[in-house]
């Protein structure tokens, strides 16, 4: 395998909006090449996360190495590294792009450029891949291409001369997507006898074999047995194995520049093999790591906590198994007065956070409380010193804070013109800046706004989906700190605190936002047997009450010979319902009343 | 749901002695069973809020002319003859369906076979459940004659728009002449005590239209009433249309404050709340009923009906087809043969039933019966804390008992903490009495 020579290598990744067929695109040229039987074919073969399967989007990335004789009549191999399509997980896309020469623009023939498209499109541009439009949904009869290719023209700039009509659900089109790789992506530089340096764009853990990383050589050559040095993580293993994805792993002696491959080396971790980061040998090491390594950091946070206390230590542990595999993941311990012991736990984003939260109570049984997600704010004290802060409720008292800055990010939207004026109220709504609006084509836009990441992070995406019927779409990156005046703002349930609660506002906002707060947990939770009085607070005002009225009948009518069992069943199951919430003081909690301040606006 | 409320069933008791104590609960005075329940399945209709074991018959059914019934009253005939032995009844009921759909004869050979198997003691208490425009004065005389004494008429409401929306044939003329007829047997001396149920907390109900309907109730002065909170159970017309927001209940203020005013009109008329549903004047406690409250063992007979004779209850099934295979079974097994001594109910079930009654359960006793001991029950109590010092439930010396009306109406939130702890005792099994119960998964009428 690795006596292919450097000139009939391509390595290409696909480029897609959810939805526009990446990965049915990804299977059938995987049975086109004939690398996947039919007949072994599941559907949508490299999404193969369970959860990723379900929601039909790619969370972590896979490779897949194929080999194709093309119209030449040479033998080429083809490594088609895919990409997550989601905004949580950027730069993996980015490292995942650095890995190939080439990128299949993916675009539904009918629905056009999406935002996230867009962003992953300028990212190849940067990386300076060759790009080849491909119209995927050919066959529908909605089907427009003319118009998406004027679109892809306009929006990017792209000559579409040679644009590939396709559908990947039929099979058409795809022998020529293949053809194209080989004649357009060029073939990797030959640097094969330079120094090792190959970039990690995955990794996972395998409890048999420690982490899996998979990487794409640059330059030198990688074989079983080597000793390797991680230069950004600065650790070093001897090699187990050498191998390819052809899909399923398969060793090899060695790999040399130009390759796409994975090895396992007993790494405990995979924060130890991190993304982006550089493999040399350890005898004879580059000078310099790759470009372009950063850590993943965490940018949205919540608490976990186990509704049933007892459940402490299979939540660390099932922790401590997750992060084994996901690198981006951080928590450390939280106690709460209200709600005893759990983490806090950091994310890349929404989607990540539900993810793990989802992976969490699927694959390891738990019941989770989870508090409403919140961003790092940059708190300057009186004396100087500043304050990272990750957890409104930890928030200084006002008379020791100077003031305090919050993570903003440019928000780009992509949206059908007769929606702009919805969604700009929206976004002014959410304390956005207003930066432009272009129109790419006459009757779609980009809005441009700058706003704070914490507005982004309680539900903006829903709010946007559903004002615009699902047609919008949304990309952002952080752009750094800016001061606010903002306030904490203290929740009081049967006159008690309720840490999970508590959120970090705008001055402005905060009088709206308790009002709506109290309002819907008045409707979350349920009513017990004596009256709940439900406050919001800023410091020691009261700036909001509402009251829950004690319950006063709950009652079996009838209990006679028959129904004594049935009865009892049923108040059997009631009551363990009832340990589902959390007992805060006197008062049972369900999970969504910790998740109210997303929903003031339902 | 629907309610709770059957057609008729209620019935106080009357037994001339004004004001015996009603006995406390506890499992060592568990004997063997001297009452019997007979489920008469057959109705002409289905009500919109049953979900009884029932057979719609149509309305012009009647058991001189059915075939069904016949079939039927054959094999709950077999299934008493094939009972094993037992002392004499002090209680039976006759609940359904609407049993007065019978004749007189087909309910007279019911208590002859129970006479003849068992014995029913003298003074013994036979209830029968009636339905307005089933009977008429005639027919009452003869179930008089022979040795009905207590009648349960299901009632419902005094207003015909209301039965009609209820789905029962019967209307408020029906039920007033059928009431009237009771009445007079009753101050005649030829019936012991008649009892009327009503449902409350009907669709669109108010404060003002459930007073009225209580007034009228009074009015008649049956000296028991049962008053069922309408529950909407699964697989009934109300609970279809209560999907399709259809079925404007009362909001739950609403429900509550009816509940209140209920307690608090009856007991100023004189009558006692004996239970969460059931008001009697003095003397007039339904015998049967109690039974079940108590923890002691009962005989049951027919389709869906359970029996507990020797503490474990037994539901047969709810269907005739699946019944008539039953009993054939049982025949040949005899499963119901008496291992050994006759067992209490579990802990938690005594409380559950226990506490459904004005007075409670006598908790020292109760709990030293079931081994629970002091620092035990000390934890139960304090788990219980909310609930003492909101006013719900009352410990007085050694009894525990729920406050009326409102430990009463909020019954289910201090059972739940109860089961709940019970269940997440160490040792749940720790009843003394004897065998694991069993529950077959059908459900039964009550009886």
């Amino acid at each position: 395998m690795t006596d292919v020579p450097v000139q009939r290598i391509r390595n290409f990744c696909i480029i897609a909006h959810i939805d526009h067929g990446k990965s049915t695109l990804a299977d059938r040229l995987l049975q086109e090449t004939g690398t996947v039987a039919a007949r072994d074919m599941q559907a949508q073969f490299l999404d193969n996360m369970e959860l990723e399967r379900e929601r039909g989007i790619t969370i972590k990335l896979q490779a897949a190495r194929m080999e194709y004789t093309a119209a030449d009549g040479e033998r080429y191999i083809l490594n088609l590294i895919d990409t997550p399509g989601h905004v949580d997980f950027s730069y993996e896309v980015s490292r995942s792009l650095q890995a190939c020469e080439g990128a299949l623009l993916v675009v539904d023939a009918s629905q056009g450029v999406e935002a996230q498209t867009l962003a992953n499109v300028y990212l190849a541009l940067e990386n300076e891949l060759e790009i080849i439009p491909v119209l995927n949904k050919i066959d529908l009869p909605g089907a427009d291409p003319e118009r998406i290719k004027e679109e892809i023209e306009s929006i990017i700039g792209l000559d579409t001369s040679k644009a590939i009509d396709c559908s990947a659900k039929t099979g058409l089109g795809v022998p020529e997507i293949l053809q194209a790789v080989v004649d357009r992506v060029p073939p990797p530089a030959d640097r094969v006898d330079e120094p090792l340096r190959a970039l990690i764009f995955d990794s996972y853990y395998d409890a048999y074999r420690g982490v899996i990383v998979y990487f794409r050589v640059i330059s030198g050559s990688i074989a079983r047995k080597d000793k390797v040095l991680l230069m950004a993580s600065k650790t070093s293993y001897e090699l187990d194995e050498v191998g390819v994805m052809a899909p399923d792993q398969r060793q090899v002696e060695s790999l040399h520049a130009g390759e796409v491959g994975y090895l396992a080396a007993s790494i405990k971790a995979v924060a130890d093999a991190r993304v982006g980061d550089t493999i040399t040998l350890l005898a004879n090491p580059a000078d310099e790591p790759l470009p372009g390594y950063a850590e993943a950091k965490p940018m949205v946070f919540c608490g976990l906590f186990p509704t049933d206390a007892d459940q402490y230590p299979d939540l660390r542990e099932a922790l401590d198994k997750l992060q084994l595999s996901d690198a981006a993941l951080k928590y450390e311990p939280e106690t709460s007065s209200a709600m005893g012991f759990g983490f806090r736990c950091g994310f890349l984003g929404l989607l990540h956070m539900e993810i793990v939260q989802e992976r969490l109570e699927r694959e390891y049984n738990l019941d989770l409380i989870v508090t409403a997600p919140s961003v790092i704010y940059q708190v300057n004290m009186i004396d100087g010193s500043t304050l990272m802060v990750d957890n409104p409720a930890t928030l200084p008292d006002p008379q020791k804070r100077e003031s305090i800055e919050e993570p903003y990010v440019k928000l780009e939207i992509y949206t059908p013109n007769i929606y702009n004026g919805t969604l700009m109220e929206l976004c002014q709504e959410r304390r956005g800046e207003f930066i432009d609006m272009k129109y790419i084509t006459t009757d779609r836009v980009t809005l441009h706004y700058e706003m704070p990441l914490a507005e982004v992070v309680t539900d903006f995406f829903d709010q946007m989906k559903s004002r615009t019927k699902g047609y919008a779409s949304m990309e952002y990156s952080l752009i750094g700190y800016r001061k606010n005046e903002l306030v904490r703002l203290d929740v009081l349930i049967n006159a008690e605190k309720a840490d999970p609660l508590t959120t970090i506002v705008h001055r402005d906002k905060a009088y709206n936002v308790g009002k709506g707060l109290v309002e819907k947990l008045k409707e979350l939770i349920p009513r017990q047997q004596f009256k709940i009085p439900i406050q919001a607070s800023i410091g020691s005002r009261i700036i909001a009450s509402e009251s829950i009225s004690a319950i006063r009948k709950d009652v079996l009518a009838k209990c006679y010979g028959g129904d004594i069992s049935r009865k009892k069943k049923l108040l059997q199951k009631q009551a363990k319902g009832k340990k589902r919430m959390k007992a805060m003081g006197r008062v049972d909690v369900p999970q969504e009343a910790f998740m109210a301040v997303l929903k003031l606006n339902q | 749901m629907v309610m709770a409320l059957q057609h008729g069933r209620f019935q106080p008791i009357c037994l001339g002695l004004v004001s015996t104590p009603l006995p406390l609960i506890g499992p060592t005075s568990v004997s063997e069973p001297r009452s019997a329940y007979l489920h008469i399945p057959f109705c002409q209709r289905r009500c919109f809020y049953c979900d009884f074991a029932v057979v719609p018959l149509g309305d012009r059914a009647d058991g001189a002319h059915s075939g069904s019934i016949e079939a039927y009253l054959k094999l709950l005939h077999a299934e008493i003859a094939g009972s094993p032995p037992g002392p004499p009844l002090s209680t039976v009921y006759v609940g359904g369906g609407t049993p007065s759909l019978l004749t007189p004869g087909q309910i007279g050979a019911l208590l002859a076979a129970l006479g003849d198997h068992f014995g029913l003691a003298p003074g013994a208490e036979i209830s029968l459940e009636m339905d307005p425009a089933s009977f008429d004065r005639d027919r009452l005389d003869q179930l008089l004659a022979i040795g009905v004494n207590r009648v349960s008429l299901g009632g419902q409401s005094f207003d015909d728009p209301v039965l009609e929306r209820l789905g029962r044939r019967h209307r408020r003329a029906d039920l007033l002449e059928a009431a009237a007829w009771l009445a007079a047997a009753w101050r005649q001396g030829q019936l012991r005590s008649w009892s009327l149920d009503l449902i409350q907390g009907l669709p669109e109900q108010t404060l003002d239209h459930w007073a009225g309907q209580l007034g009228q109730a009074l009015a008649l002065e049956a000296p028991h009433l049962s008053i069922y909170d309408l529950i909407v159970e699964p697989g009934t017309v109300f609970a279809w249309r209560q999907r399709r927001g259809q079925l404007p209940l009362p909001d739950p203020e609403m429900g509550a404050d009816l509940m209140d005013f209920t307690s608090e009109r009856l007991r100023g008329a004189g009558y006692g709340h004996y239970e969460i549903s059931n008001y009697a004047q003095p003397g007039h406690v339904s015998r049967h009923n109690r039974v079940y409250w108590s923890g002691a063992g009962w005989w049951g007979f027919g389709m869906g009906a359970t029996a507990a004779p020797f503490g474990e209850r037994q539901a047969r099934p709810r269907t005739r087809a699946a019944y008539g295979e039953w009993l054939n079974t049982r025949r040949q097994h005899q499963p119901e043969e008496r291992g050994g001594a006759v067992s209490a109910p579990p802990f938690d079930e005594l409380l559950l039933v226990g506490l459904r009654r004005r007075e409670g359960v006598s908790m020292d006793r109760l709990a030293a019966e079931h081994g629970i001991g002091p620092a035990e029950l000390g934890g139960l109590r304090q788990r219980l804390g909310p609930f003492l010092e909101g006013g719900l439930l009352l410990i007085e010396g050694s009894r525990w008992r729920l406050s009326d009306p409102a430990g009463l109406a909020l019954s289910n939130a201090v059972l739940r903490e109860l089961l709940d702890w019970w269940d997440g005792r160490p040792d749940p099994g720790a009843s003394p009495a004897g065998p694991q119960r069993q529950d077959h998964g059908h459900r039964s009428t009550p009886g």
